[in-house]
């Protein structure tokens, strides 16, 4: 039997008092397009928080193509093949789209700063960086500042940077959030490019890329996996059309 | 390295080269030279502030340790001045590793308070281990070394010796600024938990971080012993700290020059204008008070985007 891409069992998380995620067992399996939905406030971004690792569940596991991570610090789990972008864009404004790529790398290195030597002698590891911005359609934007570029522009460097590491999991958190209906089509095209040896978990709300994108949806909600399914069967319950789609 | 690149570090040779020519009486001289030993202790506080921002209380641990280290090693046991540099220069790097697990447990605030503590008890401890460290009283040299076979007792030779020094100090801090940890380490400051999730051991970097401005704090404490041919609590005290602090924002934090200029500007109006005027600390204040609400990021970032307002 294959082993999932990952495989959340009785996942807890509460804050005080208030339970963000209770019981959450999820198993996704390798090259899997998994869309997450639900309301505001359902617990998909603290999920992913905690796949991730910006903190530690109460009770539960995760394992990551089988091994357990649940108490992992993040830059392990990176280097046994996760990746994320974030809702909101975290990239480092005083810089160049090529060096942002570049501390992805340097990151997915693990330690690799060890080399003291300047930073733009590292030609082979530049010139991956720039690959991964010309894969985005970022190839011309390499030398601008991110505090100079667009918007949109920003949310396909936030891509690149994860895509630059050649993750075998990766968590995308509102794609789409805020751009142009051209921008999100051109990332939605990017995202159908990319292989499928790469699974994804996929949290958004523009429907219409959304549910063309993924195989299988979870619906949560209140922090618990209301519904599991295909597009189809997800779509046609009544409970999604009741706590989502506002029926 | 560039033509540019190039023509700049020949001018800074040229700038240190030349001062001695300049200021040919010994008072003087002896003056720039306090002002290069504390830009070199204020270039250290910078890999925390500037590109770290991490900002500490506690600096004055990394000049006043090593500038015992000198003094105990000399005065007492006897040793001769190149093993007791060594031993002194571990002595406050190997200090600045043992605190920095200490004091990077928190960042922001929780980091300051942890650092102006673990400097109040180095200060502590200096002013009451009289045995160890005279007291109140503290320690006097005998007179500058002889190293490598040169006397640096009088003005020029140390003067020559510490510009040497702080050539090398700023030529280490321009190419850790250009290497792969220099850009992880301004990463860690933007966005920690973004270098977190590239991968990056962020704590290591911040340590790494600690460690050197540990180890270049060091090279400044040993100078300043030699220079001063004398130590006190007064190396280990939060003013001293805040000092170097007020060097590294009023320069300009982030900068290479910044702390430089903030060295040369505050030493200059400590000692020439505390001839005059006895509350210079409350001149002090006012100097930083004008220049930060004029050129909130300090001086040399503030009169670089002056120069180009005006070109423009």
């Amino acid at each position: 039997m294959t082993v999932p891409a990952l495989q959340i069992t009785q996942l807890a998380k509460s804050f005080g008092g208030v339970a963000a995620t209770r019981g959450v067992s999820l198993t996704i399996m390798p090259g899997e397009r998994r869309l997450l939905i639900g309301p505001n406030g359902a617990g998909k971004t603290t999920l992913f928080n905690q796949i991730a690792g910006d903190f530690l569940p109460d009770s539960g596991s995760i394992e990551l193509f089988g091994e357990t991570i649940t108490r992992l610090p993040t830059r392990k789990r990176v280097h046994m093949g996760l990746g994320r972008t974030y809702q909101v864009l975290t990239l480092f404004p005083r810089d160049t789209f090529l060096h942002n790529v570049a501390l992805s790398l340097i990151g997915s290195e693990g330690g690799g700063w060890s080399a003291w030597g300047a930073l733009k002698h590292r030609s082979a590891m530049l010139e991956q960086a720039e690959q991964a911005l010309v894969g985005v359609g970022l190839g011309q934007a390499a030398h601008r500042r991110v505090s100079e570029t667009s918007y949109g522009e920003r949310r396909r460097l936030e891509l690149a940077m994860a895509l630059a590491q050649k993750p075998r999991l990766l968590l995308l958190d509102e794609p789409l959030a805020g751009l142009s209906a051209e921008e999100r089509e051109t990332v939605r095209v990017l995202l159908e490019q990319i292989p499928r040896d790469v699974t994804i978990i996929l949290i958004e709300h523009d429907m219409d890329v959304a549910l063309a994108f993924a195989d299988q949806i979870t619906l949560l909600n209140f922090g618990q996996v209301i519904l599991e399914g295909t597009r189809a069967e997800v779509i046609a319950d009544p409970r999604t059309r009741e706590v989502y789609l506002g029926g | 390295m560039t033509g540019r690149q190039l023509a700049a570090w020949a001018l800074v040779a040229l700038a240190l080269a030349v001062v001695p020519v300049l200021l040919p009486s010994a008072f003087y001289l002896g003056i720039a030279t306090h002002a290069l030993i504390f830009a070199i202790m204020a270039l250290s506080l910078n890999i925390l502030i500037g590109h770290g921002g991490m900002t500490s209380l506690g600096h004055a641990v990394y000049l006043g340790v090593p500038a015992y280290g000198v003094a105990v090693m000399t005065m007492q046991l006897g040793w001769s001045p190149v093993p007791t540099i060594l031993f002194a220069l571990a002595l406050g790097t190997a200090t600045a590793a043992l605190f920095g697990v200490l004091a990077l447990r928190a960042s922001g605030l929780g980091f300051l308070m942890i650092t102006l503590a673990l400097g109040q008890v180095m200060w502590g401890a200096a002013y009451r281990w009289v045995g160890l460290t005279g007291g109140d009283n503290g320690i006097r040299l005998s007179g500058r070394p002889t190293l490598f076979g040169i006397n640096l007792t009088d003005a020029v030779p140390f003067y020559i010796f510490v510009a040497l020094i702080l050539f090398m100090a700023l030529f280490c801090l321009w190419q850790l600024d250009r290497s792969a940890f220099g850009a992880c380490l301004r990463g860690t400051r933007d966005q920690p938990r973004r270098m977190r999730m590239l991968g990056h051991d962020v704590w290591r970097i911040r340590w790494t971080a600690f460690v050197l401005a540990g180890f270049w704090g060091s090279v400044s404490g040993v100078l300043y012993c030699y220079d001063y041919q004398y130590v006190s609590p007064a190396a280990l005290s939060l003013p001293q700290s805040a000092e170097a602090l007020l060097m590294v924002v009023l320069g300009g934090a982030g900068t290479l020059a910044g702390p430089v200029v903030g060295a040369i500007v505050i030493t200059a109006i400590k000692t020439i204008v505390s001839s005059y005027v006895d509350r210079w600390y409350t001149l002090l204040g006012l100097t930083f008070i004008i220049v930060v609400s004029v050129m909130p990021t300090g001086l040399v970032p503030g009169i670089a985007a002056w120069v180009k307002g005006r070109r423009a």
